[in-house]
């Protein structure tokens, strides 16, 4: 029963460090897309860059529920992306269509590569005798 | 901040169940599949459908700008996710397995852009 109960518990803890993670994100979100015409590529650059980074960095758990799925995860979408790019497929413009796909996924892994590499170089610079 | 607090109010309702969900649905379909990397891929495709759903029907009767924020950019936008099958994709290629990066990358894209039309299309004409 008591152990019952402590899986309760740790579970609601992890449901509410995704949900204080999600909750800015998906505002920057929406408030980078009403500022800026550029069809989500900022946020979705953005979230992988700084999910990259996290990766990189030793993170506790918790920390990745926070900022990793609660943040990065509802900073970026998928979904808008790829709607986007339907709408500009149906109305035959398919050049910006393959642009903005081209231009998502380059960006998106470019960032995620840069931003995995600078996390690695902050923890050999914090940790220096860990030997990582 | 532009749009009123209500406003933001409806992306925030919206968007703590899609992550929720996103997080329970990857970690109940692990078990199942191959790799983890195609629990990713099931919620972002189905998040796809849905989305061309809802804009379809925003398309067609007028702006339910509650309605679109709440699920649109709040629940969906939150539930789907970029920089997780990004960070999929990079995890394959930094292993120097390409094929299977290529396969995760092309099979999201072409998944995603069907699952979109499919469901902007059924929003539309039925």
């Amino acid at each position: 029963m008591s152990d019952h109960r402590f899986a309760l518990k740790f579970e609601f803890q992890e449901l509410l460090l995704v949900a204080i993670g999600a909750v800015p994100g998906a505002l920057l979100r929406w408030q980078v897309a009403l500022h800026f015409v550029d069809q989500n590529i900022l946020a979705n650059t953005l979230g992988a860059g700084l999910l990259g980074l996290l990766a990189g960095l030793p993170v506790a758990p918790r920390w990745q529920l926070l900022f990793g799925i609660g943040f990065c995860g509802s900073l970026t979408t998928f979904s808008s992306w790829t709607l986007d790019s339907v709408r500009l497929l149906c109305v035959g413009d398919i050049k910006s269509a393959a642009g903005l796909i081209g231009l998502t996924l380059g960006l998106g892994l470019g960032a995620a590569a840069l931003g995995l590499q600078l996390g690695r170089k902050i923890r050999r610079l914090a940790l220096p005798r860990s030997g990582l | 901040m532009d749009g009123s607090g209500s406003e933001a109010l409806l992306v925030a309702l919206g968007a703590i169940p899609g992550a929720w969900v996103r997080l329970l649905l990857v970690n109940h379909l692990q078990p199942m599949l191959p790799r983890k990397h195609w629990g990713t891929f099931v919620v972002n495709v189905t998040a796809c459908f849905f989305l061309g759903l809802v804009f379809a029907q925003v398309e067609r009767c007028g702006p339910i700008t509650g309605l679109a924020l709440l699920i649109g950019v709040g629940f969906l936008g939150s539930f789907s996710t970029f920089s997780t099958f990004v960070m999929e994709v990079l995890n394959e290629l930094k292993a120097s397995k390409y094929l299977p990066a290529l396969v995760l990358m092309f099979a999201s894209l072409l998944t995603g852009l069907v699952a979109a039309a499919v469901g902007y299309g059924l929003g539309s004409h039925v």
